[in-house]
């Protein structure tokens, strides 16, 4: 079988100074610049009043009461689900008690989730913008020509993709052309803007993406949660537990698990 | 261990505390004095590090003790020019100016300014908890106590304000009380490696937090148990927990000295009492072991108080730490036993 001829292309090496050099070098300060102007934007997360503290506390104590049973007796355990499974189901510890049972307040009309989604669409656009831009400008300026041959095959797929804008059709899908060369940038770049930022820098879109697709934990306190389901539901669980102490046998365990 | 400043400061004994408070003036020479929190700045100089905001508030702690203001105020001065006034600092700013005060009309001067500060902002943790520190060293021990009730209402997962609300209750004499309480620390933290928690003494520098707390609360029920002077169903029922509270602080951190001592102390009480295990009266309770286990525990707990005062009075190496004060009570408990003394 004949090999297939390597295909090869003189490109001017100027490519490499005109085109991938100014594209990272963009790239890298938009993300720079995106850190800073999320920072910037960012406001100070509204301290809790006291009376949602005690309903969040409040149900975090129920859970830890139900994880950690185990380390009391069975009478004061007994004793203080009685407690709190009657305050839960009174809804004793409700931020408005007035309101239990009413269907939860529609998000959008409480003004303190309404900050939350503020900041929430102020990243997405942090995000949007910028990268807009940059697309439109590469593909205003330096469409239509490859700048460079990637070191591993790839399949015909991305032919489309990385070589936009070059009307060559058995053209190795290796060759790529600047618009392939930004989605590397955008995809590759994190590890640069964690030694230019630190850890926890907002520049890279990347890492809040990844965040929004993985599985996502229960909401706990955001908005639109009922408290008061929360409450009955915890109380459900700790009326369920069978109760078992660390204390059952333990001199027997200590006689027999150390030697004088 | 060396003493760090990374570490919080509570139970640091007095000799270790002067030693951190006299790097003072080298940690503020060679931190600079202020840094700046603008974002075009940290492009430039060297990023701040968590580490020194802690190592200044943990160095105002160990300054306070050893009176040295000036430099505890430097520190405070500093972290206002970086946070601002919120609540942590807030709450530091107070305890420089408790320990600066010279009387009792101070005190109730700052007393006020804290009220005035919960006034403004109701769900004030820090400045909350300083105002019941105060009222209880100013001795008003059940406004402390109702002060530290409320907080514990909106907060009830806050094992430090339980751990102190035990200590008061046991003050004054309240022992089921400050069980309950007791149970709570241990509800938060029951595999903690650190509660902070300034009333239960470290005997061992790694004994981890929770089997601390499983100590201290035998002790309590030991101490609830015998102070009706009344031998009674409850007695009983208190006993076998406060055994089984000292054999789990055992079973946690091992040659735990506390857990030791208490073991015997309890042992050897009910041995003397000679009481046998009521019939089953109710599922709910912890029922006495049978005496002959009541005896192994005993001896098993001479023995090992017997090897830790040898060891660690001939300072030898991996037995070093206990308190001192400890070995000797230890000594003390075993040289009851046995008239003719033991051997050191």
């Amino acid at each position: 079988m004949a090999q297939v001829p390597v295909q090869t292309i003189h490109r001017d090496p100027q490519l490499f100074y005109w085109i991938l050099f100014p594209i990272t070098i963009v790239m890298i300060l938009t993300g720079i610049l995106r850190h800073y102007a999320t920072v910037l934007m960012s406001s100070a997360p509204k301290p809790l009043d006291l009376r949602s503290t005690r309903e969040q506390r409040s149900l975090l104590h129920g859970i830890s009461l139900r994880s950690n049973f185990h380390a009391l007796s069975r009478r004061s355990f007994h004793t203080r689900r009685d407690v709190v499974i009657t305050a839960y189901e009174s809804g004793a510890y409700l931020k408005d008690p007035d309101r239990k049972g009413q269907p939860p307040a529609n998000p959008m009309t409480d003004p303190s989730s309404m900050d939350g989604m503020m900041g929430m669409m102020k990243n997405q656009m942090a995000m949007i913008i910028p990268n807009t831009l940059i697309m439109s400008w590469i593909n205003a300026f330096f469409s239509g020509y490859v700048i460079m041959k990637l070191p591993f095959p790839l399949t015909i797929k991305f032919k489309s993709m990385l070589q936009a804008g070059v009307g060559t059709k058995d053209m190795d899908p290796r060759w790529m052309s600047s618009i392939s060369w930004y989605f590397l940038c955008m995809f590759g770049l994190q590890s640069v803007f964690n030694f230019l930022l630190g850890n926890d820098n907002a520049a890279s879109q990347m890492a809040q993406q990844m965040g929004q697709m993985g599985p996502q934990a229960p909401q706990m306190f955001g908005p639109g949660v009922d408290p008061n389901k929360q409450f009955l539901a915890e109380a459900e669980n700790l009326a369920v537990i069978e109760h078992h102490s660390v204390l059952d046998g333990v001199e027997q365990r200590l006689l027999e698990g150390i030697r004088i | 261990m060396a003493p760090s400043l990374i570490r919080s400061p509570v139970q640091l004994p007095p000799a270790e505390a002067l030693t951190l408070s006299q790097q003072a003036p080298a940690i503020l020479q060679s931190s600079p004095s202020t840094v700046s929190s603008s974002a075009l700045s940290s492009l430039f100089s060297a990023a701040e590090k968590p580490e020194l905001w802690i190592q200044y508030e943990n160095l105002i702690l160990s300054c306070l003790r050893t009176g040295d203001d000036r430099a505890a105020q430097e520190c405070l001065n500093r972290l206002v020019a970086r946070f601002g006034n919120n609540d942590r600092v807030m709450a530091l700013g107070g305890l420089i100016k408790e320990a600066q005060a010279q009387n009792n009309g101070e005190l109730e001067t700052i007393l006020k300014e804290y009220d005035q500060m919960l006034e403004q902002n109701n769900a004030n943790l820090p400045i909350m908890k300083r105002r019941i520190a105060l009222l209880r060293s100013m001795g008003r021990l059940s406004d402390a106590g109702s002060a530290l009730v409320q907080l514990l209402d909106f907060s009830p997962t806050d094992s430090e304000a339980w751990s102190e609300l035990s200590d008061l209750y046991f003050s004054q004499g309240l022992y089921p009380q400050a069980i309950y309480a007791m149970e709570e620390v241990l509800i938060l933290a029951p595999n903690a490696w650190n509660v902070r928690n300034a009333t239960v003494k470290q005997s061992k520098p790694y004994a981890n937090g929770s089997s601390q707390v499983h100590a201290r609360l035998g002790e309590l029920q030991y101490m609830a148990a015998t102070a009706s002077g009344v031998i009674n169903g409850s007695y009983q029922k208190q006993m076998a927990e406060a055994i089984k509270r000292f054999s789990r602080s055992i079973e946690l951190c091992d040659d735990y000295l506390r857990g030791y001592y208490g073991l015997k102390l309890v042992t050897k009480r009910l041995l003397k009492d000679n009481t046998k295990p009521a019939g089953k009266v109710d599922d709910e309770d912890f029922t006495l072991p049978d005496s002959s286990t009541i005896e192994r525990l005993n001896e098993l707990a001479t023995a090992k108080l017997a090897e830790i005062v040898r060891h660690s009075s001939a300072q030898d190496r991996g037995w070093k730490g206990y308190d001192a004060a400890e070995v000797a009570a230890a000594r003390e408990l075993l040289s009851e036993d046995a008239p003719s003394g033991i051997e050191r």
